[in-house]
């Protein structure tokens, strides 16, 4: 390979280097993990993890490098209907009373106090340090309304960040910001790993499903949110199609119904889901891999 | 991926078969700027045959369309895949590309 504008020879690139973005999706980000074993399977090497919301669970257990049993296992317990189940009544008071309740800058319908305590559970004081690949996380900052990227601390608190969906959970604070859920600015955060000089993005994303009915207030949030993010997810998907100089695989998993919040008990079906579709890139991203990034 | 090309009053066909992916998009992108050069700015492009579009191939269809627009004509697209159809949503590309069901309608669809 010659070497040109005097960079060193140990700078040039000789392989593509792969990333993996998990997107926004609940449980159904758990298909990334069979999308992890494909590549595990298949030897092929994931140079950086990048995820939003409930996608930054999944990234944390691969680059912290747990097995697929642990991870699995870990997601199971962390992910259940009694993270949501207790309601905030401080912050509802704040809304119907405010004069009685202060309001206090920002609310959530749930108590958050289940959510970190099952955080704290399963990543305790682990931090990004401790990652064997890089490990990257997309948050939004309440007050500026900026895209925050989560690369350092620790992971509990980055994970709070990213999966604090609006209306639903209060924000995190994280350093001097607030932070809400990534996918208010970043769902598919295939933005990150180009800047992070991945050639090859395998991005998984997911699009909310709408239900039939919402019956609930907490339901109705969800509803909101999942509009305003499926839209932001074509418009951003559309200009990292344009902006890459490479690859973007797009693994689109297929589920036979809609994968509910909490369908956690679900979880081997969604991680087979993530299989099919990674093994039907397969043939395509092998070649890719195979050819020198020169051509 | 191999192409065919079908010319007629209204449009031209582009009948591309295979993947529109980084190891056939400049071939495909070189084609179809062949036709807009000889002045076949009306393009169809048939993608019954297309199972699989990367990013790749969504930049070679979208240059086409920027191309053939600023000459005054159209690059539209029929009978798309469901799998394909879903990258194009999922992009944002079918916001504003024009898809039709079938190569008829789309051939069609330049005469009204």
């Amino acid at each position: 390979m010659s070497v040109q504008n005097g960079v060193p020879p140990d700078s040039v690139k000789d392989r593509r280097k792969v990333a993996m973005v998990i997107g926004a999706g609940s449980v159904k980000c758990a298909a990334a993990l069979g999308m992890w074993r494909v590549l595990r399977r298949e030897g092929i090497e994931v140079d950086l993890y990048v995820g939003c919301s409930g996608g930054c669970l999944y990234a944390a257990v691969m680059s912290l490098d747990y097995t697929l049993e642990e991870a699995e296992q870990l997601t199971k317990r962390l992910w259940t209907r009694e993270v949501t189940a207790r309601k905030d009544l401080r912050s509802l008071l704040s809304m119907i009373v405010p004069r009685l309740v202060p309001f206090a800058g920002y609310f959530g319908l749930v108590n958050e106090e289940p959510l970190n305590a099952a955080l704290r559970a399963t990543f305790g004081e682990r931090t990004f340090d401790e990652c064997v690949a890089p490990l990257h996380m997309v948050a939004t900052d309440l007050q500026n309304g900026e895209r925050v990227v989560l690369s350092s601390g620790r992971i509990a608190d980055a994970v709070r960040a990213s999966v604090a969906m609006p209306y639903v959970w209060p924000p995190a604070r994280v350093g001097d910001r607030w932070l809400l859920d990534g996918c208010m600015t970043d769902p598919l955060p295939v933005d990150v790993a180009i800047r992070e000089g991945a050639d090859v993005v395998l991005a998984m994303g997911f699009e909310a499903a709408y239900p039939r009915r919402i019956r609930s207030a907490s339901r109705y949030a969800f509803q909101v949110n999942s509009i305003y993010t499926n839209n932001l997810l074509r418009a951003n998907y559309g200009f990292h199609n344009l902006a890459h100089h490479d690859e973007i695989l797009l693994i689109l998993p297929d589920f036979d119904r809609p994968v509910g919040l909490f369908d956690t008990d679900r979880i081997p079906e969604v991680i087979k889901a993530g299989e099919r579709a990674t093994e039907a890139q397969l043939p395509y991203l092998e070649r890719i891999l195979a050819t020198p990034i020169t051509s | 991926m191999n192409i065919q090309i079908e010319t007629s009053v209204q449009a031209t066909v582009v009948r591309i078969m295979g993947s529109v992916d980084g190891m056939t998009a400049d071939s495909l992108l070189q084609q179809l700027q062949a036709q807009i050069a000889q002045g076949s700015i009306q393009l169809v492009g048939d993608l019954s045959g297309v199972d699989y579009t990367s990013s790749a191939g969504l930049r070679t269809l979208l240059a086409t369309v920027k191309e053939t627009r600023r000459l005054g004509g159209d690059f539209r697209l029929a009978a798309v895949q469901p799998d394909v159809l879903k990258v194009l949503e999922l992009s944002g590309f079918t916001s504003i590309l024009r898809v039709f069901g079938d190569v008829d309608s789309a051939v069609a669809s330049f005469g009204s």
